[in-house]
């Protein structure tokens, strides 16, 4: 272990740390330029967590301990993901061992699940629903997540995201073999999924339709701003695993000089806004539907997945 | 036998048209309209033409050219357009009373792929077909009929019965170019002429629901008479 490989490790984290409010930044403004309006520019995010840290932390009367660690839970477990995966170089770092592909969700999923039990904590209605909604989406989402694992397992005989990536950068026949094509479409659903943005999320913010924020309704201050954080940060690691690992398997730092470095992170940048703009066209082109559509698109990641690991058994 | 020796490119392409046109039965599965179960059945048409003509190019078969042609005129072009007929002349434009969900028997259309790629694993073994693309078509073939079957089974617009009977038919035809691909040409003729008559005996059926029953829905037809 060299000093370079720690300084790498650590950049990788503040990487996420501090460009993960800028691809929310990027998303929301597309969203807003494909709906012919003016958006409030690419740093609103960055501006909106400043206020919050200014701002008076304000707890309800039935809240427990569990409200208030719930923020810093959360805020850790997406600290602790972008240790375990590629994004800024191609070769595992000193602790990337720590855990493969299985715990990186694991990891993921403790992070929701705490916030699931703060919106269940403060027995406020509307956190009830957010919390019990949240439950019903996720409980379709997480096998589909599993299946997925499972086939890139199967894919690259490793459970390692560094080897996925070495795979598909060296052959052509890997990146276009049907069981990855199929890999890619089910992670982009569950992409959309983990990132409120399926077709039954409602843009307008009323806490009738609220599925994921009607968890957080009852925060303020500082720890809304720490539980805004980690769910963009949440955002910026699932993308980073979607175009990382499996759509944009290039432009990683192989070397790990300080200039790969940065490269990579512009490259990041480049391959979200990529990204992005796919997840705002396919937004803006599904009509919304209602709440209780929500297995259909789930149901078809599955069947994706299925005939992945299908294809995975059949080369 | 064409699939004994194959080149590696020629089976990845027939994988590739082989899954695309799963995939779309997958969509017929998955939606409630039926234009979109017309055109995916129409797509999947076009994907098993072209997939004739590459068994025909890399296999040495001038005949099976024909036979694209063919099955891009009647199952692409002809039969859509028939059943678009139809369509046009009754007021149903998406299943209404559902058995079972969309979302349920895309599940259900999963485990029967998987169920259909053992039973392929059977069979390959049985006749030394050791190959990827023979497990492949096997797998494809059976699973498309399957699923031809659960759409006759939970859909009961009579229009949705006619697409599933053409996604089961398709499925064979589609094991039978990649397996035996030498089929006599007067059979495929035969084949393709029954299509026509059974969607022309569809389309009297439906006119029958509409007179006596007022609907084009089948579960109207419980009482045997005779």
């Amino acid at each position: 272990m060299s000093a370079r490989d720690v300084l790498l490790q650590i950049a990788q984290v503040v990487t996420v740390l501090g460009l993960a409010p800028l691809i929310q930044g990027i998303i929301v403004q597309f969203e807003e330029r494909a709906q012919r309006a003016q958006g409030p520019g690419i740093f609103q995010p960055y501006r909106d967590l400043w206020k919050l840290f200014h701002k008076q932390i304000v707890i309800p009367q039935t809240a427990s301990w569990l409200f208030w660690i719930t923020p810093v839970v959360a805020f850790t477990c997406m600290l602790t993901v972008p240790i375990l995966i590629p994004v800024l170089t191609d070769f595992p770092l000193p602790l990337s061992d720590m855990g493969d592909i299985l715990g990186g969700g694991l990891i993921l999923t403790l992070g929701s699940f705490m916030i699931i039990l703060a919106g269940l904590d403060t027995s406020s209605a509307y956190g009830g629903i957010g919390s019990s909604r949240a439950v019903m989406v996720s409980i379709l989402a997480e096998p589909t997540l599993i299946l997925v694992f499972v086939g890139i397992t199967l894919l690259a005989k490793a459970m390692l995201p560094f080897v996925v990536n070495h795979l598909l950068v060296a052959s052509w026949a890997a990146y276009w073999s049907p069981a990855h094509l199929f890999l890619v479409a089910a992670f982009f659903i569950l992409l959309l999924v983990e990132t409120d943005r399926m077709p039954i999320h409602s843009s307008t913010h009323i806490e009738v339709y609220m599925i994921e924020e009607g968890r957080i309704l009852e925060y303020s201050g500082p720890l809304l701003a720490l539980l805004k954080w980690a769910s963009v940060m949440k955002q910026f690691i699932l993308y980073t695993i979607f175009c990382n690992v499996l759509i944009l398997p290039w432009g990683l730092s192989m070397r790990g000089t300080a200039l790969g470095a940065l490269g990579a992170a512009a490259a990041l940048i480049l391959k979200f806004t990529f990204v992005a703009c796919l997840v705002v066209i396919v937004e803006t082109c599904q009509s919304r539907l209602r709440f209780y559509r929500y297995q259909e698109p789930l149901a078809a990641s599955f069947l994706l997945a299925v005939l992945a690991i299908i294809g995975t058994q059949l080369t | 036998m064409l699939i004994q020796n194959l080149s590696p490119l020629a089976s990845s392409l027939f994988s590739l048209l082989a899954i695309a046109s799963l995939l779309l039965s997958f969509v017929m599965l998955g939606s409630r309209w039926l234009k979109n179960y017309l055109s995916a059945f129409a797509a999947e048409s076009w994907i098993i033409a072209a997939l004739s003509a590459a068994v025909g190019y890399y296999g040495g078969y001038p005949e099976l050219y024909l036979i694209a042609i063919l099955t891009l005129l009647f199952r692409g072009l002809l039969l859509p357009y028939l059943i678009w007929r139809i369509i046009r002349r009754l007021d149903v434009a998406r299943e209404i009373h559902e058995i079972l969900q969309p979302a349920s028997s895309l599940v259900i259309g999963a485990f029967f792929v998987m169920f259909a790629l053992a039973v392929s694993y059977r069979v390959a073994a049985e006749f030394h077909l050791e190959l990827t693309v023979a497990v492949l078509a096997l797998t494809v073939m059976l699973s498309m009929k399957l699923i031809g079957f659960l759409m006759l089974a939970v859909r009961h617009e009579a229009i949705s019965q006619i697409l599933g009977l053409l996604v089961l038919e398709n499925g064979i035809f589609l094991g039978s170019q990649i397996l035996v691909p030498g089929m006599p040409l007067l059979i495929e003729l035969v084949i393709l002429f029954d299509l026509l008559i059974i969607v022309a005996c569809f389309g009297v059926l439906v006119g029958y629901l509409l007179t006596h029953v007022g609907t084009t829905s089948t579960l109207g037809l419980k009482r045997l008479v005779g």
